[in-house]
């Protein structure tokens, strides 16, 4: 019943309470309709068959059929003409002829029941076509479905597809590059040997003058600087087979720093190390990484001509920038506390060629080299800013 | 004193002669220049090395089908090989001497130092 009060107070009270009644039962419509016909009897003994109380019989009938469908329908109109009848026949100082009310009785039954069938033939067309409009809903909403998730599907087959073809690219590049370094290697070393021999030998000919001799020991210089910009591009160009075999992160920084310790000192950089005890071993290919490290720690000692402070950090971050399920991230860290770098480079850091270094003295490959390394290995490098100032270097590994 | 036979195969001649300059001046050392890869064995036959210096890329002849036909000959199989090859570098050398796949290499541009202490390591 609250739920009836509740729909009547709506707005659109009586699309709900529709709703409503066809949500009872049959026998809950059948005995309510009754109650209705027992009632609208009672007005209609009191009143004395007026035309308009007669029309009240309507309301079961159209209730019993809407709600009940056509069996309670046509059983609330046989009701109601009976209950007209015993009203006519029985009401105070009732005189009509019993026959012509029994057949008044007939017809209105017959009228009630008509109306009875039309209204449940309503309600049973209005429910096949709310059935069938919800059996649509469903399949468009099932489509709309299908067709997001082929969306998503071909949004995923699309950047797939991308980064294929970034790497292709990108492979096609460095075959590229390591046919012109296997061919400009051929080219410039064969004379560089000539170079360094012949002034190799007009060395051991102990020339008369010692600026002759310099002259000597500088062309040598020379081709051994010229060797190292071919040798750095034939390695970077070159993608050799990796030996990976677990190491510990901390030993190889130990082993790059024993290589540049010299000339750290020489360039009055000090070095804080700061490592992590017990990081688990990681796949490494110890002399590629030895080559990064030493690589990195060389860029930072240059971005200090007057010497200054190197930090070399190792720690372990559980999942890092990846779902707590993901291994941990093992990170090492280079800061240096030099100017920084120009914001209009930190693009461009990694970048074959691209060197801040006067002319002749940088080949512009030793970052790059570092980032082909560090991809082979699975890991990722960035060049930053520090906030302090000075540069950090940071280089990233999952931990298998 | 018997000097040490050199076998230098390159087919840039200024390299053989830089190499042979630089070895006859220190006074142990005879060497042969072979600037065509085709002569090489025929070379070798007549002046029968102590040990030859070879390089890799080459018109005609490779320098490893080269190193196998001389490793063939009967007369040549004993005589150490060291290959000079520009395709390596010093750092994967690690700025010396290497053997990779049973050969030994050196990496171009080399310098009479290492040059002379290979050698020496191989008689």
């Amino acid at each position: 019943m609250g739920a009836l009060v509740t729909a009547i107070g709506r707005p659109s009270w009586h699309a709900s309470l529709l709703e409503w009644l066809g949500r009872q039962g049959r026998a809950s419509v059948a005995a309510g309709s009754l109650a209705l016909v027992t009632a609208i009897g009672a007005v209609d003994y009191g009143t004395g068959s007026e035309v308009s109380v007669t029309l009240l019989y309507l309301m079961p009938v159209a209730l019993g059929a809407w709600a009940g469908g056509r069996g309670v329908g046509v059983g609330m109109a046989g009701a109601s003409a009976l209950t007209w009848l015993g009203a006519g026949l029985l009401e105070p100082g009732a005189g009509g002829d019993p026959l012509v009310l029994a057949w008044n009785a007939s017809t209105l039954a017959g009228m009630f029941a008509l109306v009875a069938l039309a209204l449940a033939a309503l309600r049973q067309s209005k429910a096949n076509l709310e059935a069938a409009v919800a059996q649509r809903t469903a399949t468009l909403q099932e489509e709309v479905l299908q067709r997001r998730r082929a969306e998503v599907r071909l949004q995923q087959v699309n950047a797939d597809l991308h980064s294929t073809q970034l790497q292709l690219i990108e492979a096609a590049k460095m075959e590229a590059v390591g046919r012109m370094a296997a061919g400009v290697a051929h080219e410039v070393k064969n004379p560089l040997m000539t170079l360094g021999m012949g002034a190799g030998y007009f060395l051991q000919r102990r020339p008369a003058h010692a600026d002759e001799a310099a002259l000597l020991q500088d062309m040598k210089q020379a081709v051994g600087r010229a060797s190292h910009i071919i040798n750095g591009l034939l390695d970077f160009a070159r993608p050799r087979p990796r030996q990976l075999a677990p190491a510990d992160l901390n030993e190889v920084v130990d082993d790059a720093l024993k290589l540049v310790r010299h000339q750290l000192a020489t360039q009055k950089v000090t070095v804080q190390r700061q490592l992590q005890p017990g990081l688990p071993p990681l796949p490494l290919d110890r002399v590629r990484m030895e080559h990064v490290i030493v690589n990195l720690l060389t860029n930072a000692a240059q971005a200090m001509p007057g010497g200054g402070t190197v930090t070399v950090r190792t720690s372990m971050h559980a999942g890092g920038d990846r779902p707590p399920d993901q291994a941990p991230q093992i990170r090492l860290d280079i800061e240096d506390t030099g100017e920084g770098i120009p914001p209009e480079h930190l693009g461009r850091v990694f970048d074959p060629f691209f060197t801040t270094k006067p002319l002749g003295e940088g080949t512009g490959l030793g970052l790059s080299i570092v980032h082909r390394i560090v991809q082979i290995h699975g890991g990722g490098v960035v060049l930053a800013n520090l906030s302090s100032g000075g540069a950090c270097a940071t280089v990233t590994f999952r931990s298998s | 004193m018997k000097r040490v036979r050199i076998l230098v195969i390159d087919d840039e001649a200024s390299v053989t002669r830089g190499i042979s300059l630089n070895l006859e001046a220190l006074g142990s050392y005879e060497v042969r220049q072979e600037n065509d890869p085709r002569n090489a064995i025929a070379t070798a036959r007549a002046f029968m090395p102590d040990l030859i210096l070879l390089d890799v890329m080459m018109p005609h002849i490779d320098g490893s089908d080269l190193a196998r036909e001389l490793r063939a000959d009967p007369l040549l199989k004993r005589v150490p090989v060291i290959f000079l090859t520009a395709l390596l570098t010093t750092r994967e050398t690690k700025g010396h001497e290497v053997r990779v796949a049973g050969w030994n290499y050196l990496a171009k541009p080399v310098d009479l130092a290492e040059l002379t202490r290979a050698i020496e390591s191989h008689l």
